[in-house]
């Protein structure tokens, strides 16, 4: 163990040596705080156990300044992939099937490190799935590692990768985004009239790659979605066996395992009807969110959200529609909500003067509220604070904001 | 109550634990042994949480000396380290 730490610390070093050079980009001061399941260190707290209440990585703050500030996270099924604001990557958590892409296989990873091997690469947008990774480039290149046992890497195999693949199907396409789910991958480019294309590719079972009315079982080369004719768009998400867009004009689109209560698939993405306009969504397992242009939240699905260890609570929804249900996320009447995020089974959102709301399951802490209670309703984790802006983001099991100087 | 309902066929077999597994929402495992299962056994519980699934199979599968049953759920693959 203790040679194990001495590697670790060597390494970590050597780390911070190579991004010396790094330090020309102004570090602004954040704050990063995370919560919840973290036996496979994906808190970024250096233990490998859960946390019950808000955890401010000092430690991790501290060896991040060296890379510059952190613009965004994307949490997986038990790992991290931080994009920092000079477009280099940091990942820490499960590295069991090669996720963390730091070309060795290891258990896990509790404290962040730099995927070198994309260091020659400005990326610009990451996605971190159950099982595996994706990391686009601005040049438009799309790099995937991981667990690729059901094709969700997209590079024609079903092999797993240690460090990140360049996916050459798209060697002459200029890709935008990338979404990994549980078993499967979205990707959105732009072709060379500027018109976006979506793509789909891993398990198909549950319909979530969207990209035919017949049963697909896998692909392991992407393919075009189907449906998205008429719509640009803007924004791509996956978790679970849940695919979703969010389109310029504000329209929701989902596909996948679905959230109606005859949890029948849906093989080609179908737009959520709403008077109202969506300016950001977010998927777990079961439910998604939405939030308007007034900055009011909505809960698709999500019948058992914040009941799943009281199963009796749970609400039978007795309509045989199979239109899965929109409604009004309670208990954040005069807040206006800017930044929303969905785990596996929970939900949090930040308000406009940086308050921090979770909900849902909580068995392993991922609300932060000092209890393994669940919630039904939105409930205080970090108070206001007007002097940062506060983003959150959810792992299946576990939740961090990142709070950024203005 | 059961998480969900998951079939034998979308589970997948893990060497090291020698039991078919399923992503939990926890972010561990669904897991059950083919022991459990030729004794009839549908409850695949997580480690790490109380969720616990049901899986979907055909005793006849796992009966005792049965060494080619027609189904194969997809192997952990092994890593390429590049």
């Amino acid at each position: 163990m203790e040679e194990r730490e001495r590697v670790l610390k060597n390494q970590k070093k050597t780390e911070q040596e190579e991004h010396e050079q790094e330090k020309d980009i102004e570090p602004k001061q954040q704050e990063l705080w995370s919560w919840g399941a973290g036996t496979e260190g994906q808190l970024g707290t250096g233990n490998l156990k859960d946390e019950l209440t808000p955890q401010l990585l000092i430690n991790l703050s501290n060896s991040l300044s060296s890379f510059a500030p952190i613009s965004v996270l994307s949490c997986g099924g038990a790992h991290v992939i931080a994009l920092t604001s000079g477009g280099k990557v940091l990942s820490w958590g499960r590295g069991s099937s090669g996720q963390l892409g730091h070309d060795q296989i290891m258990p896990n990873c509790s404290f962040p490190k730099l995927v070198a091997s994309l260091s020659s690469f400005n990326i610009s947008h990451v996605s971190a799935g159950w099982n595996h990774s994706g990391f686009v480039s601005d040049s438009g290149c799309l790099f995937t590692c991981g667990d690729g046992s059901f094709g969700q890497l997209g590079h024609g195999d079903f092999k797993s990768y240690s460090s990140p693949i360049e996916v050459s199907f798209f060697n002459s396409k200029h890709v935008e985004q990338v979404a990994c789910g549980m078993r499967h991958s979205l990707v959105l480019s732009k072709g060379n009239s500027g018109d976006k294309v979506m793509y789909g590719f891993g398990s198909g079972k549950r319909g979530q790659l969207g990209i035919s009315e017949d049963k697909i079982k896998l692909v392991s080369v992407p393919v075009v979605c189907s449906g998205f004719e008429n719509a640009e768009v803007v924004d791509i998400l996956a978790n679970g066996d849940q695919s979703a867009a969010l389109s310029a004009d504000g329209r929701l689109y989902t596909w996948g395992r679905g959230f109606s209560s005859s949890s029948s698939n849906v093989c080609i993405p179908q737009s959520i009807p709403s008077a109202f306009s969506f300016e950001q969504a977010a998927l777990g397992w079961n439910h998604a969110l939405v939030l308007t242009s007034e900055g009011e939240v909505f809960m698709l699905g999500g019948s058992h959200h914040g009941v799943l260890s009281e199963p009796q609570k749970m609400t039978r929804h007795n309509n045989s529609s199979d239109e899965p249900s929109l409604s009004k996320v309670c208990g954040l009447v005069g807040k206006k909500v800017v930044h929303i995020a969905a785990g596996a089974e929970h939900s949090a959102i930040v308000t406009e003067n940086g308050q921090v709301y979770t909900w849902g399951w909580g068995e392993h802490g991922q609300l932060g509220l000092d209890s393994t209670s669940d919630h039904t309703a939105p409930q205080l984790v970090l108070p206001e604070d007007r002097s940062l802006i506060s983003r959150v983001y959810c792992g299946s099991g576990f939740t961090f904001a990142l709070k950024t100087h203005t | 109550m059961s998480y969900d309902d998951v079939e034998i066929e979308d589970m997948e077999w893990n060497d090291e634990l020698q039991s078919y597994t399923y992503p939990c929402p926890c972010g561990d495992l669904f897991q059950i042994t083919k022991d459990d299962l030729r004794l009839g056994e549908e409850i695949a519980r997580c480690p790490s949480c109380s969720l616990y699934i049901t899986v979907v199979y055909n005793l006849e599968d796992f009966a005792a000396n049965k060494t080619n049953s027609n189904f194969q759920p997809p192997k952990q693959q092994p890593i390429s380290v590049a």
